[in-house]
């Protein structure tokens, strides 16, 4: 029993000192990503046996991703920009860690949410109500704590009366509604968010303005894609700007954002 | 004071840390069968009641094509024959329906697992979970043609020989979940696998005694047969099927001695236990390039 009390005494101690080191919520480190090139892909076996006569299988990579750091604090959020395929999505998913990084760490303390293309975790045969429950426990979460935020989701989605629906027969937009309100119901610590938040009608998208930003006063950490530089700079505190795999800037998020827009405007040119 | 944890927290941290990842997954293959199950017969008029009639009509379909073929030495051997094809029947539907609901299931599930932090082995083992829940309700039609066949038959094939039902299933379930793995890992990157394997199970019903009888060429003395026999005991089909009969029905009519049972039990375990040391090898080394194949 008085060693247990040590133990746990000492195990306190460790406590506190690891939030001391941990005070970062996300540590990307020097992080690299290759991918195989896709015409290189071999995904049967008379081709892989065609090109090994052949002396073609060979792999050939593709940088996505090159150097990349940065690090959050908890409670701060930061903003991802660059042109379409530069990377941002590909370090949204090392963050959930769905990729692993070909080279570099990426630390990640905290519940984090994906919210990477609404929907696609539905499956289109189940009703919206067994939807909810799925990803639920995808997200974590027990049956029992699914059942209490069920009501709260749904009343967020405004989906009451369809829930008894395969996800097939919903619009996109109702889609788009279920999947944030089942991301942000569960109280995540960090949020992955890929150009997701102009979902649904008007209404729909003033609470989702509401909601998140009821989240970030709450002190979760948002890590956002998008084009819209109006939206970063209101929810971000840094960003960070990646061109053809290599970070450009890092920093403040209105330094960062300027840099851009100076660029895309030269592009024009 | 030190900075570092002790080794006894390290592991007990690995111990939470496992088991709350496991309490997790667990929760998602509970979702994934029930969503499976129910929409298998989603739409149809009598819904799950399929899993019972669908081997019922399977074995009353060979039952009168080889009745008619065959020539069966008395009216017994011919009423017991109902209950031999079922018997084959539900146990080969089975590592069937396991191991083709499994093959695609890593790549079907590529919306769930490119968005997701998800383990890749949730989806393999809810197909095989599926696969036995559909297994108990074809075991209503077994508990019936049994009750038909002790009632028009001597002999009743109600006995304690039944327990061995529970002690079996787990090396089955083994054994198909092994198989799973090794087929739904080769198909993220092999997609021609699907077709090979519908070959493949062709010729394995064929190879399996569910609607002819080994022991009929179990004494010719032909060079052809004895390479058929060691075929079929390479089959591990033969064996959970044999076995499955065995404890059916054989033993409680004095068809096979009740001792023989335990040692064929422990061979089943062994394959399953082969079957699933396999099946997590190749799983587990090619389970983290999925992601960049499907």
């Amino acid at each position: 029993m008085k060693k247990n009390n040590q133990n746990e005494v000492v195990a306190n101690e460790n406590v506190a000192i690891k939030s001391l080191e941990e005070e970062y919520i996300i540590e990307v480190d020097n992080v690299s990503m290759e991918f195989y090139t896709r015409d290189e892909k071999i995904d049967n076996l008379k081709e892989l046996i065609v090109r090994l006569i052949k002396g073609k299988a060979q792999k050939k990579t593709v940088q996505v991703l090159k150097d990349v750091s940065f690090k959050l604090k908890k409670g701060e959020s930061i903003g991802l920009i660059g042109h379409n395929g530069a990377g941002k999505s590909t370090l949204l998913k090392l963050i959930a860690e769905i990729y692993r990084p070909t080279k570099g760490t990426v630390k990640v303390n905290g519940k984090v949410a994906p919210l990477l293309n609404l929907g696609a975790g539905f499956d289109p045969e189940s009703t919206a109500k067994e939807n909810v429950y799925l990803n639920g426990a995808i997200l974590g979460y027990p049956k029992r704590e699914i059942a209490k935020k069920y009501k709260e989701i749904v009343e967020f989605a405004e989906l009451e009366d369809h829930m008894h629906i395969p996800i097939k027969n919903f619009s996109s937009g109702m889609v788009a509604r279920l999947g944030f309100a089942i991301a942000i119901d569960v109280n995540p610590d960090i949020l992955l968010v890929d150009e997701i938040l102009s979902v649904g009608d008007e209404n729909f998208r003033r609470k989702c303005a509401q909601k998140v930003n009821e989240l970030r006063e709450n002190g979760v950490t948002f890590v956002i894609v998008s084009h819209n530089m109006q939206q970063i700079k209101s929810l971000c505190q840094k960003a960070i700007w990646i061109e053809n795999s290599e970070v450009m800037a890092y920093g403040d998020v209105g330094e960062v954002c300027e840099k851009y827009q100076e660029y895309c405007k030269e592009q024009k040119k | 004071m030190t900075t570092k944890p002790n080794v006894f927290q390290k592991i007990g941290a690995f111990v939470v840390k496992k088991s709350k990842s496991f309490k997790k997954n667990a929760n998602i293959v509970r979702e994934l069968v029930i969503k499976n199950v129910k929409i298998q017969y989603r739409n149809s008029v009598i819904g799950v009641l399929w899993t019972v009639l669908n081997p019922l009509l399977n074995m009353l379909v060979m039952y009168f094509v080889f009745s008619t073929i065959m020539d069966f030495g008395s009216k017994q051997e011919e009423d017991w024959f109902s209950l031999y094809i079922l018997c084959g029947n539900i146990m080969f539907s089975f590592v069937r329906n396991a191991t083709t609901q499994s093959l695609p299931s890593i790549v079907q599930n590529r919306g769930l697992l490119t968005k997701n932090k998800i383990s890749e082995y949730v989806f393999p083992i809810s197909k095989n979970l599926s696969a036995v829940v559909n297994f108990s309700f074809s075991m209503i039609a077994l508990i019936g043609v049994m009750a038909v066949v002790s009632f028009f038959a001597p002999g009743s094939a109600f006995s304690y020989t039944l327990i061995f039902v529970f002690l079996m299933l787990p090396a089955l379930f083994l054994f198909s979940f092994g198989l799973s793995l090794v087929l739904s890992s080769l198909y993220v990157f092999f997609r021609d696998i699907q077709h090979f394997y519908t070959v493949f199970l062709t010729l394995w019903t064929y190879l399996t005694p569910i609607f002819w009888d080994f022991g009929l060429f179990k004494n010719k003395e032909d060079m052809k047969f004895a390479i058929l026999e060691t075929v079929v005991n390479l089959n591990p089909m033969f064996h959970f099927v044999e076995y499955f009969r065995d404890i059916i029905y054989r033993c409680s009519v004095g068809f096979t001695p009740v001792l023989e049972t335990f040692s064929t039990l422990a061979l089943l375990y062994v394959i399953g236990l082969i079957s699933l040391g396999i099946g997590i090898l190749i799983f587990a080394l090619t389970r983290r390039k999925f992601i960049y194949n499907i």
